[in-house]
């Protein structure tokens, strides 16, 4: 009797236990999370963590963090999940995207679910160069989390074998020419061991570049609503042929084109005493440099100028209300001045917020690596990556015509002619 | 068997062409391989003193949780691999043996799936398995490729050659449909099941988009979408852990062609695949 008791209780308190998780779980809203990582190191760990951290505020809230691939592969995947039907709540998607994402109709702008005041705050802290990457239309289509900026590495050791001071980086065109050619080593044979600039310009980095070399030089690649690009531009056209000249007449650039993936390691092998590449690789090169080596701001020809890259977090306009309010909940934690500022040491990736700037974790990763803040200085005097609508189109063209500069194949002036008959072709339908 | 003989001069050219193409296929494999069992600072410089190492394997495997991915794999590719036997098998059967009203149109239907890309579909593909609740589970990731207009063809070719009197002798002595498609029509295939089999599980170890896509967690994600994880574009390439973690999700596939390595290359004479 008492066993059976017993058994009774137990079997009720085990059903009562099963039905109240079951109410937990039904209760809770369901938030789906695409990210994609483009940097090295168990970020997929970090990610993990921020979303058990906001579990553990939010009980109500499940994130569910999907790691889908390169950026190319997230957007594909967002946006087929998307038409589909069941798109992802909340997604790390390129800052570039933009009118893609809005022409597809599939996101929703972030304003819609920032009504309080508090909110306004949050939104008002991000730094403005950044917030400009996400504005069309008087509206704010996503929020900035993982950026960067493109930064030059110089050799330090270089620098001072050539006699130069290792403390003073270039600051202009001019004065980057004379330095690549005091550093250009060749062996016997006239061969080049060690050569002055690198700066990419395969497909997908050279748009990227370009737009710090047409900004440095005062011009602009294209308008902000996206339907018109300016390649014509004789500034754009003279910084152009800055770069190939680099090669063809100063000869300290390797010839043709030089690749993104191998930058760093041709910076490590000192192979090239000054590269241009993102600030997403100082922990890399921080921890594989044999040498003293520097971070600067780009030079300028006009005025000193970089361009910014990566990722903001977009909310998908499909999914049901209650998620997407719970996204944007998710965002404004990823978003924090603490997790940006955490994101920023884990990462290498530039804190888009002044605030996060000030969190004592990033001040203290500051006072030890301060290269980290060399990105930051200049991000005042950054533009937006080119963009437009109909962005892998246009993209492309642009791509097409600095590789045909760069190997030689038409004159920058023709090339880039080339290339805006070919984007303005595109971009027809656009303008209004 | 010739009875031409041919001059020691066009024999050394068809050597030495050989050669040539056979160095340049196995470059790239012998890249990865010197690349991944050394530090990562000799990724572009060849030096024979190199010191060897196995650190960039333990930072690949630490890296990602591999032996899941291998699971998911091994069992994506079975399941695709079964069913595209039992249904290619049993299409071809009826289009060789049981002729009936419009089965060549409906062959010719068959056959016209073969020009459609499977990327075409994504949209359509991933709109139906939500609807059954089938994203992110390994059958979802396999039930487009179940059955293969590729595979029903080269079956259905492979029985055409079969002679009739076989399967006449069979029948007369007393076999069923069944009996005769397991007797006479697979034993005779068999070269062609080796080969398909072949292709089969090396396209889809390989498969890299769709599973990408269809996936969201760990415990159904193969070893393709595993290893993206090491193309982290932004920072350049590390070479030597993405060749190790590349010789690891390749290793089985490669060791078990240098195993069976006639038997597949015989296969693929007498199947007639190239």
């Amino acid at each position: 009797m008492k066993s059976a008791t017993r058994r009774t209780v137990l079997a009720a308190a085990a059903a009562f236990a099963a039905a109240i998780t079951a109410g937990a779980a039904q209760a809770k809203t369901q938030v789906m999370f695409y990210y994609p990582i483009q940097v090295g190191g168990p970020l997929t760990q970090v990610i993990d963590g921020y979303v058990a951290k906001f579990k553990a505020a939010n009980p109500d809230i499940e994130v569910q963090p999907v790691y889908s691939g390169n950026y190319i592969d997230t957007t594909t995947k967002s946006l087929t999940a998307a038409k589909s039907g069941k798109p992802p709540t909340v997604a790390v998607l390129l800052a570039t995207d933009i009118f893609t994402l809005i022409d597809e109709d599939v996101v929703q702008p972030i304003d819609d679910f920032a009504k309080t005041p508090e909110d306004k705050a949050w939104i008002a802290g991000f730094m403005p160069a950044f917030l400009k990457s996400a504005q069309v239309d008087g509206h704010l289509w996503a929020a900035p989390f993982q950026r960067s900026t493109a930064v030059l590495y110089y050799n330090k050791k270089a620098f001072a074998e050539a006699g130069l001071d290792p403390h003073k980086p270039p600051t202009t065109w001019d004065d980057m020419v004379k330095a690549g050619k005091a550093v250009l080593k060749k062996d016997d044979a006239g061969k080049t061991t060690r050569w002055g600039v690198g700066i990419p310009g395969n497909v997908g980095s050279a748009q990227w570049l370009f737009g710090a070399l047409a900004a440095q030089n005062g011009a602009r690649l294209m308008n902000d609503a996206g339907t018109e690009a300016y390649l014509t531009d004789p500034k754009v056209v003279e910084a152009l042929q800055f770069w190939v000249d680099l090669s063809k007449v100063h000869g300290i650039h390797p010839p043709g084109i030089q690749e993104w993936g191998t930058t760093p390691a041709d910076f490590l092998e000192q192979r090239i005493a000054m590269v241009w590449t993102t600030t997403g690789n100082l922990t890399n090169i921080g921890k594989n440099a044999t040498f003293d080596f520097g971070l600067a701001p780009y030079p300028g020809k006009v005025s000193p100028a970089s361009v910014l890259g990566g990722g903001n977090l977009y909310i998908f306009s499909g999914a049901p209300q209650a998620e997407k309010e719970a996204g944007f909940k998710f965002i404004k934690f990823l978003t924090s001045d603490e997790t940006l500022a955490d994101w920023a040491i884990q990462t290498g990736y530039v804190a888009p917020r002044d605030g996060a700037w000030e969190q004592p974790s990033l001040k203290a990763y500051v006072a030890k690596t301060p290269a980290a803040e060399v990105a930051k200085k200049q991000i005042a005097v950054s533009v937006p990556e080119f963009s437009t609508h109909e962005n892998n189109r246009t993209t492309k063209a642009l791509n097409d015509a600095l590789a045909a500069a760069l190997t030689g194949a038409k004159t920058p002036a023709q090339a880039l002619a080339d290339g805006q008959a070919e984007i303005d072709r595109i971009l027809k339908p656009y303008k209004k | 068997m010739s009875v031409e003989r041919t001059s020691p001069f066009s024999t050394a050219l068809v050597t030495a062409g050989a050669w040539g193409l056979a160095i340049l296929w196995i470059l790239p494999l012998a890249y990865a391989i010197w690349t991944a069992f050394h530090p990562a600072i000799y990724a572009a410089r060849l030096d024979l003193l190199a010191p060897w190492t196995l650190e960039n394997f333990s930072r690949a495997w630490n890296a990602a949780p591999f032996a899941r991915y291998f699971l998911n794999t091994f069992m994506l590719v079975s399941l695709i691999l079964v069913c595209q036997f039992v249904i290619c098998t049993m299409a071809a059967y009826a289009f060789v043996c049981f002729p009936f009203r419009g089965s060549n149109l409906l062959f010719m239907a068959v056959l016209l799936q073969l020009m459609i890309m499977p990327e075409v579909l994504l949209v359509e593909n991933y709109r139906t398995l939500s609807r059954l609740g089938l994203l992110d589970t390994i059958l979802g990731m396999g039930l487009p490729y179940l059955a293969s207009a590729f595979g029903i063809f080269l079956f259905r070719q492979t029985f055409k050659s079969v002679p009739k009197e076989l399967e006449e002798a069979a029948r007369l002595e007393g076999a069923g449909p069944i009996q005769v498609l397991l007797r006479v029509f697979i034993p005779v295939a068999k070269p062609t099941y080796i080969a398909y089999g072949l292709v089969t599980v090396s396209y889809h170890w390989n498969n890299f988009l769709w599973p990408l896509i269809v996936t969201n967690s760990v415990e159904t994600r193969p070893i393709t979408v595993g290893l993206q994880v090491f193309s982290t574009v932004e920072q350049g390439v590390d070479w030597s852990l993405v060749t190790a973690a590349t010789i690891l999700s390749v290793a089985p596939l490669l060791l078990a062609f240098l195993l069976f390595q006639r038997q597949f290359v015989q296969s693929f004479l007498r199947a007639g695949i190239r």
